[in-house]
């Protein structure tokens, strides 16, 4: 601003008696301009031309990173186990992620009811803790996998089916060891259902009925 | 007719009454617009203000909010200094009184228009573009009356020099024009709906070419003219540099019309388009810093009268937002920036410094001005101007800086992760919770600049009945030349 010259330009009285000064734009501001403008050119270079960058490059070495630091907990990695402490720490599970979608007296809505004996993705240990960990995505279901860890999901299985058996009126014991049948339209507590509690739940859930999912 | 004249040369017939009618239409949709305002502010802060009725809702009430303190104050303010300042710029009296009557009547009754359709839920869905196919066309209508009568206006001047601020203001008249017609192209389907022309990302980029340039070319050229006219005439100071208002008027309309991509970083818009957005963005910080800087030179020996003259601090600070939300804009547009603000009430907090700072201070600035040469006669109370400002002032720095604090809070904290990898905020609702001291804030601050807006309207009622009470009896006071 030393270069101002404080020179009128005289158009005064063509502008409403509002006067100009004919004076030089400030040099920091001309370098500001000259700066933006060659930043611009050399960021949009080297983003497109020598980075090769992309928001989908971006996104893809995000999530290289994210498996590596925290692989995605597996259905495999849940170890299931049936305790007091399991169940009052699936009460927090449920009332935090889960509600939402199988309502705050486990009725369902969005989501499926835990007070029938209805398991569409079956109702053994096993069956539920996949059903959880990968989530049903064309029927809305989350994977939970990669945002509960491997004991919350064990808290919320313990959780639903402690709470299941309740409604239901099941021993707990049938529970733990495997009782359900994969598919609810044959009754999978029905009668029966304490006389399968020996089998292999396994068995179950690999035969689901693949027409119901 | 004639108006009493003190010098020798006869005073052109300058039409000040459609001034006074925008004037008045200024002040009582800002006065609307701004309640609106605190209103959905404090739906925001507590639910039950939505009232539950559909009419009243935030979803209904937001869009009426916007469209009443842009096109209705902010284009008010502009037409009313526009037709005031042009008019004396080229020393001619507007080229016909009837089109400036039809656009003063017809830009009202697009409002009232809106202000009953938006309520009913009648939209577009567009962002500063929700009205429906019908008005759409009124406003393409009353725009070309106003153009024809602008451009008419420039034809007929008797001068030959062109000021800077009628610059500012065809900028304003050609791109507002071009923008509304191209984002309103739309397929009617009834009268109340219609289908756009455009289809998915293609009508996106549409919209946010429109979106971003609304702000450009309503909400910013138009008051660089009003503040190339009212500040050097308030200060009675030359302009600083005549060059730089001409770089910083070409840089500013060829760099916004390319900044609109930035309101879709991170989205299926292609990246080089995302560049483009964002570099022009950046540029974009120098030409508006240009502005900035020639208003706040032109005020060289004059800043002692800042401590006294109302419509300068008005003014001033002004400018100075202006100036902050032109660098925190480009800031907000680069990509890593914007992945922390988008969504986030950062952008909220940004719009109203901008709105509320450089947009309404210049307009209560230039009103404050205007009153005594409308209605020739000072204010009845100044010092009230005053206690409107710090009113104002504290009122934006409440809004802004809670904003930006709800703003980062939520950016930082929708993406922070624990050390599992789990979202650290997993539910949502827990980051909208925390909002609420900072929503509080919000309607304080609101409701201050809202309380400044009643003491003014105040003042000027009783100004203009001061006024209307001497008039039958003396001459109105001659406003002296600059």
């Amino acid at each position: 601003m030393s270069k101002d010259t404080n020179r009128l330009m005289g158009h005064a009285d063509e502008a409403d008696g509002i006067e100009e000064y004919d004076n030089p734009l400030p040099d920091w501001w001309l370098g500001l301009f000259w700066l933006c403008i060659l930043w611009a050119i050399g960021y949009g270079v080297h983003y497109h031309f020598i980075g090769n960058r992309s928001q989908e490059a971006e996104f893809q070495a995000e999530m290289a990173a994210a498996a590596i630091r925290w692989p995605v907990q597996g259905a495999e990695d849940v170890v299931f186990a049936m305790t007091d402490e399991a169940i009052q720490g699936g009460e927090g599970v449920y009332t935090t992620y889960c509600f939402v979608c199988h309502g705050t007296q486990l009725e369902g809505g969005i989501g499926q009811s835990f007070l029938d004996e209805v398991w569409l993705h079956g109702s053994a240990p096993e069956d539920v803790i996949r059903t959880i960990t990968e989530g049903v995505p064309e029927k809305g279901m989350a994977p939970w996998g990669s945002i509960l860890s491997a004991e919350q999901i064990n808290q919320a299985a313990a959780y639903v089916l402690a709470k299941n058996a309740e409604a239901l009126g099941i021993p707990l014991e049938e529970i733990t060891q495997g009782s359900g049948e994969p598919e609810g339209s044959e009754g999978a507590h029905e009668e029966g259902s304490g006389e399968e509690a020996g089998e292999a739940s396994g068995e179950h859930s690999e035969g689901g009925d693949p027409g119901t999912i | 007719m004639s108006q009493v004249g003190t010098t020798a040369v006869p005073t052109p017939n300058y039409d000040d009454d459609i001034v006074r009618k925008f004037f008045g239409a200024t002040v009582l949709w800002g006065a609307v617009g701004m309640l609106v305002g605190v209103i959905i502010a404090l739906q925001i802060a507590w639910w039950p203000a939505n009232l539950g009725l559909p009419w009243t809702t935030f979803g209904r009430l937001r869009p009426l909010h916007t469209n009443a303190v842009i096109f209705a104050f902010a284009g008010n303010i502009c037409f009313t200094g526009i037709y005031y300042s042009m008019q004396r710029l080229l020393k001619v009296r507007m080229y016909s009184d009837l089109l400036s009557k039809l656009h003063f009547w017809g830009w009202q009754a697009i409002i009232v228009a809106a202000a009953i359709t938006l309520p009913l839920g009648m939209t577009q869905s567009k962002e500063y573009a929700e009205l429906i196919w019908p008005i759409d066309i009124a406003i393409t209508l009353v725009w070309v009356i106003f153009g024809w009568n602008f451009f008419g206006t420039i034809a007929i001047r008797k001068v030959k020099h062109i000021y800077v601020a009628i610059w500012f203001y065809m900028s304003f008249v050609i791109t507002i024009a071009v923008l509304h017609i191209v984002n309103s192209l739309v397929i009617p389907a009834t009268l109340f709906r219609s289908y756009p022309i455009f289809a998915g990302l293609t009508d996106g980029l549409v919209q946010w070419w429109y979106g971003h340039n609304a702000v450009g070319f309503f909400l910013t050229t138009p008051f660089l003219g009003l503040m190339y006219y009212f500040l050097p005439r308030a200060a009675n100071r030359p302009v600083y540099s005549y060059r730089l208002s001409i770089i910083h008027f070409w840089g500013l309309v060829f760099l916004y019309i390319w900044a609109g991509p930035h309101h879709l970083l991170y989205s299926a818009l292609p990246d080089w388009a995302q560049t483009v957005g964002m570099v022009f963005s950046i540029v974009l910080l120098a030409p508006s810093w240009g502005g900035m800087l020639n208003g706040l030179l032109t005020l060289r020996g004059a800043w002692d009268r800042l401590r006294t003259d109302p419509i300068l601090k008005f003014m001033v600070v002004a400018v100075s937002f202006y100036g902050m939300s032109t660098f925190e804009g480009p800031m907000m547009s680069i990509r890593a920036v914007n992945g922390l603000a988008h969504f986030t009430n950062w952008v909220i907090g940004h719009v109203h410094s901008g709105a509320l700072g450089w947009v309404g201070m210049m307009s209560f600035g230039t009103l404050y001005w205007l009153v005594p040469k409308l209605w020739h006669r000072e204010l009845a109370y100044p010092k009230m101007a005053t206690q409107h400002f710090w009113l104002a002032t504290i009122g934006i720095v409440l809004y802004t800086v809670s904003m930006w604090v709800a703003g980062l809070m939520e950016g930082l904290q929708w993406r922070a992760v624990n050390e599992a990898g789990q979202l650290a905020n997993p539910i949502f609702l827990d980051t909208v919770t925390q909002l609420l001291p900072y929503y509080w804030i919000r309607v304080l601050g609101g409701t201050l600049y809202l309380t400044g807006m009643v003491l003014f309207i105040f003042n000027l009622l009783k100004t203009i009945k001061e006024s209307g009470a001497a008039a039958s009896g003396e001459a109105p006071t001659p406003v002296p030349a600059v």
